[in-house]
């Protein structure tokens, strides 16, 4: 009995042991899959305090449905004789959940202490949040909006939010984090079994953060080790090695699915106002760069502020300078609320979606290219 | 001086406190602190329909993975938001202290009225216009913050009523405090000779306590959303960090309060179930002193386990180790409470009526929301755990399913007293299984739902979860069901049912010996204080249909005792 309590410690830290080359654990009745070092140790601990649970639960509740048959009342007089105190059986049901308690709280802490200490080899991966995205950035440059990372190897996040509250939560690899503007919040896991590129892990926001909270939620794919240093080279390149006229269909939709959360191609206003044609003047690229638009930016007419020898020269710059400069002018209608994705978007990257709204019609509403030459009403985006 | 049981019980006299005067001015300008009550009582009741009608609305949206015509991520946000705003601040927290406590207790402490009864009168009037203030927030856009507002969403959202409710919150927080200083004084200065503390209802042992509680905490929600509104209105950076604020700093400001603040919504309905547990058993409640002093260990651990709210904020893990150690400080003196209403059951005679359903039903979902409290409490299972559907299910378990619940359990034992009228027992057993039964659909998924990771305050979510939404919302149905049957009867027994004798239940405090409904004064002559416990001198009397407390042998054997 005086082992228990040091066993139960050791038990609980020996399935902690980071050891490397665990395979996930399958969905159960409580728990999401397991896939990270440290997700058999939480769920240890969960499913302990579970049977803990079950056993005072059932002591409670049998114990008060028998009495509560053994002791019905039976005719109108009805004083009852019972025991009105009993110290020492008082201070037994005091003291026992006192060292139960105890108990628990030492493996939760444990627990906590593995979660809070990345290793030194971990590998960095700077993360950004921002209403309703997240970004991940790889030491090499190489960014992506979902998260890829290396099986078997401890990966080690920096996260910073653009705007307001959110939290990071891959729920398989039991790990939870708030992302706080203003300073740098970190965690770090190990997930030792690769996905593979057709399976993958939820991402999800926990910290509530307005209309786009439920969507802000991506995948997480294990690669294995080698697969993934080959995709993170291959990712840092990626847009260098597309040739300039195959910019806009080649890199335009996968940068526009940074901007799907806000802006939409068929036409509805969101959070932002729609790429496609919303307002009756065109898509982006038509009512910005059309001499008669009807558009208005600020309260006037776009074509007051957009044209040769006017405060802004041409649509390129207007546009180039919403993505950098997103609060200078806003269409009306619309509140200030995008951050800017100066560091974030290379001149290429730019340069990709200017080429990707140039060519609008080629593009369904979700933004794949449908490969249908201009022109034909079949390809133009489809304005419900 | 004339013994109360002399007194014609049987027929209510014809002064009581509902006829003493007429016409609405003699209402709405009433010191009387069992009108105030009813006041209270009808306002909170009104808040609980708006806000478990949004609960149903938020139940329904979530029948739906994806998006609904009917209901845009805007509406939705703003629809749990004020589900989740008009519980906690109109309806729970002055659920039972002001509704229930403020017609009970003077009347369980043998006084005439409270200490202050303009004083009460005004804390009524304040929660109007801090109700009032919540309505107007939803005519200048509603708000969509969480009933947290949590920094920097609160100061940024676009929604247009986030000031007007906060002052709607500042100004009901002066109203819980008037109310929790006017019982303080109360309970020390108005006691009749022979209510010694020991002798004092377990009821009065957690509104005291709550009331310590009201009065130390609620002044620092008060100045958290008066910083809130001033940054807000004017940009001044006390929270944001883009003005040089701290975000995190909001969430220790709002959880020093908002921690205890559980506290006042459960404690005083652990005093309903000691009372309640005691009255239906016939026999004297287990542990006074253990039941007694466990409110107040609660009342002053509930001020020192804030941080538990806020592991994954990025506060130092330090202060998380620290705060998940003291938290369980506060398990302890719950679990004994637990324990000591079992004990009270055992050889007792039960009276299986609707009140102690609800007493029944409070023990069987309080065990499992503090059980549940555990893995939340544990930092390894909180940081899975924490902003899941399994926090939303223990929450409930522990503020609607118990104290929502102590405090329905309340209205029924206290009602014939109330209203003078005994609703029907058929009707409350059936409106109570329902609320039972559909509770623990409702919830206890939410807890699978939770542990399986589905966040909480989302739209839409991925397909797998969907089946544990349609048995929650399936739950909340029946629920539903269950208080519309609820509503349906006791206002039914308001102009149909049995008249009430003064002691339906067999109960030994003092409001059961003042007639139903009780007279304006209370009590005639200064009533004579037993052992509210002690039930030997309470005897079934056929004429009048009800028990009568013999006090000259009530007294007696309390002097015996002590």
């Amino acid at each position: 009995m005086l082992n228990l309590i040091p066993n139960l410690l050791m038990q609980s830290s020996s399935d902690a042991t980071l050891a490397t080359g665990q395979a996930t654990t399958p969905k159960t009745f409580w728990m999401p899959e397991g896939a990270s070092t440290i997700s058999r140790e939480v769920d240890w601990v969960f499913n302990f305090i579970n049977y803990i649970n079950y056993f005072f639960f059932v002591l409670v509740v049998g114990i008060m449905l028998y009495f509560v048959w053994k002791y019905r009342q039976k005719g109108r007089e009805v004083y009852a004789r019972g025991p009105s105190h009993n110290t020492m059986l008082e201070l037994g049901w005091t003291i026992a959940p006192t060292i139960i308690v105890v108990v628990i709280f030492f493996m939760g802490f444990r627990g906590f202490v593995d979660m809070k200490t990345p290793p030194s080899n971990s590998y960095q991966i700077d993360v950004t949040a921002s209403k309703w995205n997240w970004s991940f950035k790889y030491p090499n440059g190489a960014t992506s909006n979902d998260l890829y990372v290396p099986a078997g190897k401890p990966v080690k996040l920096v996260m910073r939010s653009e705007d307001v509250l959110h939290s990071f939560y891959i729920r398989d690899f039991r790990v939870k984090q708030d992302v706080v503007p203003g300073r740098y919040s970190s965690l770090w896991f190990q997930a030792d079994e690769p996905t593979g590129s057709d399976k993958f892990h939820w991402l999800f926001c926990t910290e509530f953060c307005g209309k786009g909270h439920s969507d802000m939620n991506r995948h997480v794919y294990v690669l294995p080790e080698k697969d993934f240093d080959d995709w993170v080279v291959e990712q840092g390149r990626w847009l260098d090695k597309i040739p300039a006229e195959e910019l806009y269909f080649k890199a335009g939709p996968q940068l526009y699915a940074r901007c799907a959360s806000c802006h939409t191609l068929d036409g509805k206003p969101s959070t932002g106002p729609s790429w496609g044609n919303y307002d009756g003047s065109g898509n982006i690229w038509q009512r910005t760069d059309s001499k008669t638009s009807t558009h208005k930016v600020d309260g006037k007419s776009i074509t007051d502020l957009v044209g040769d020898g006017k405060a802004v020269p041409n649509a390129q710059s207007y546009i180039r300078n919403s993505i950098l400069n997103p609060g200078e002018h806003l269409v009306d209608g619309f509140g200030n609320v995008m951050p800017t994705f100066r560091g974030q978007l290379t001149d290429k990257g730019i340069d990709a979606l200017i080429g990707f709204m140039q060519h609008l019609d080629e593009f369904d509403a979700k933004g794949q290219w449908t490969k249908k030459p201009a022109g034909t009403a079949a390809a133009a985006p489809a304005a419900k | 001086m004339t013994t109360l049981d002399s007194r014609p019980v049987a027929t209510p006299a014809p002064d009581n406190y509902l006829t003493f005067t007429k016409g609405i001015l003699s209402w709405v300008l009433t010191l009387d602190h069992k009108r105030i009550g009813v006041m209270y009582l009808v306002a909170v009741l009104s808040s609980f329909f708006v806000g478990g009608v949004m609960a149903l609305l938020v139940r329904t949206k979530l029948l739906f993975p994806g998006e609904v015509s009917w209901m845009t991520a805007e509406q939705y946000n703003k629809a749990f938001t004020l589900h989740g705003a008009i519980m906690v601040f109109l309806v729970i927290i002055p659920s039972i202290p002001a509704a229930l406590g403020n017609f009970v207790l003077p009347i369980m402490l043998g006084a005439k009225d409270v200490a202050f009864p303009r004083l009460n009168l005004f804390s009524f009037y304040l929660w109007i216009i801090g109700a009032v203030c919540a309505v107007y927030s939803l005519l200048a856009g509603g708000f969509d913050t969480g009933w947290t507002f949590y920094t920097p969403y609160s100061t940024t959202t676009e929604a247009g009523g986030v000031i007007p409710v906060l002052v709607g919150v500042f100004i009901l927080g002066f109203s819980s405090i008037f109310t929790g200083v006017n019982f303080i004084v109360t309970i020390h200065k108005l006691r009749p000779p022979g209510m010694t503390w020991f002798r004092m209802p377990l009821f009065l042992w957690a509104v005291y306590a709550t009331a310590i509680i009201q009065v130390l905490a609620t002044p620092v929600l008060g100045i958290t959303v008066a910083l809130l509104v001033i940054e807000r209105a004017f940009n001044i950076g006390i929270f944001d960090p883009s003005m040089g604020g701290d975000p995190v700093l909001f969430q220790h400001f709002f959880w020093f309060y908002s921690h205890p603040a559980v506290y006042i919504m459960i404690l005083p309905g652990m005093g309903i179930i000691s009372e309640i547990i005691a009255v239906h058993s016939h026999r004297h409640i287990f542990g006074f002193r253990f039941i007694a002093f466990s409110s107040i260990a609660i009342a002053i651990f509930s001020f020192l386990v804030w941080g538990h709210h806020m592991f994954s904020s990025g506060q130092s893990p330090l202060m998380n180790v620290l705060f998940s150690a003291i938290t369980f400080s506060v398990a302890i003196p719950s679990a004994v409470k637990v324990f000591n209403w079992l004990a009270t059951l055992y050889k007792g005679s039960i009276s299986l009526n609707t009140t102690m359903f609800y007493g029944l039903a409070f023990m069987f979902l309080f065990t499992i929301g503090g059980l549940t409290g555990i893995p939340l409490a544990v930092l390894s299972t909180d940081i899975h755990l924490h902003d899941t559907y399994y926090v939303v299910a223990h929450f409930h378990y522990v503020m609607m399913g118990s104290a929502l619940i102590a405090m329905i359990g309340g209205l029924h034992h206290w009602w014939p007293k109330m209203t003078g009228r005994m609703f029907s027992e058929f009707w409350g057993k059936i409106g109570c299984a329902l609320v039972f039964v559909g509770f623990n659909v409702t919830f206890f998924t939410q807890f699978m739902l939770g542990s399986q990771g589905m966040p909480r305050r989302y739209y839409a979510y991925q397909p797998e979860f969907q089946i544990y939404h349609h048995i929650s919302t399936g739950g909340a149905y029946i629920m539903g069901l269950g208080f519309v049957i609820t509503a349906i009867y006791l206002i039914h027994s308001l102009f149909a049912g049995k008249k009430a004798p003064a002691n339906p239940w067999g109960g030994a405090s003092l409001e059961w010996q003042c007639t139903s409904p009780p007279p304006h004064d209370n009590f005639s002559s200064t009533p004579r204080v037993g052992d509210c416990y002690d039930f030997s001198a309470v005897h079934w009397d056929e004429k009048q249909q009800g028990y009568v407390v013999d006090t000259e042998a009530h007294v007696a054997a309390a002097g015996k005792g002590h």
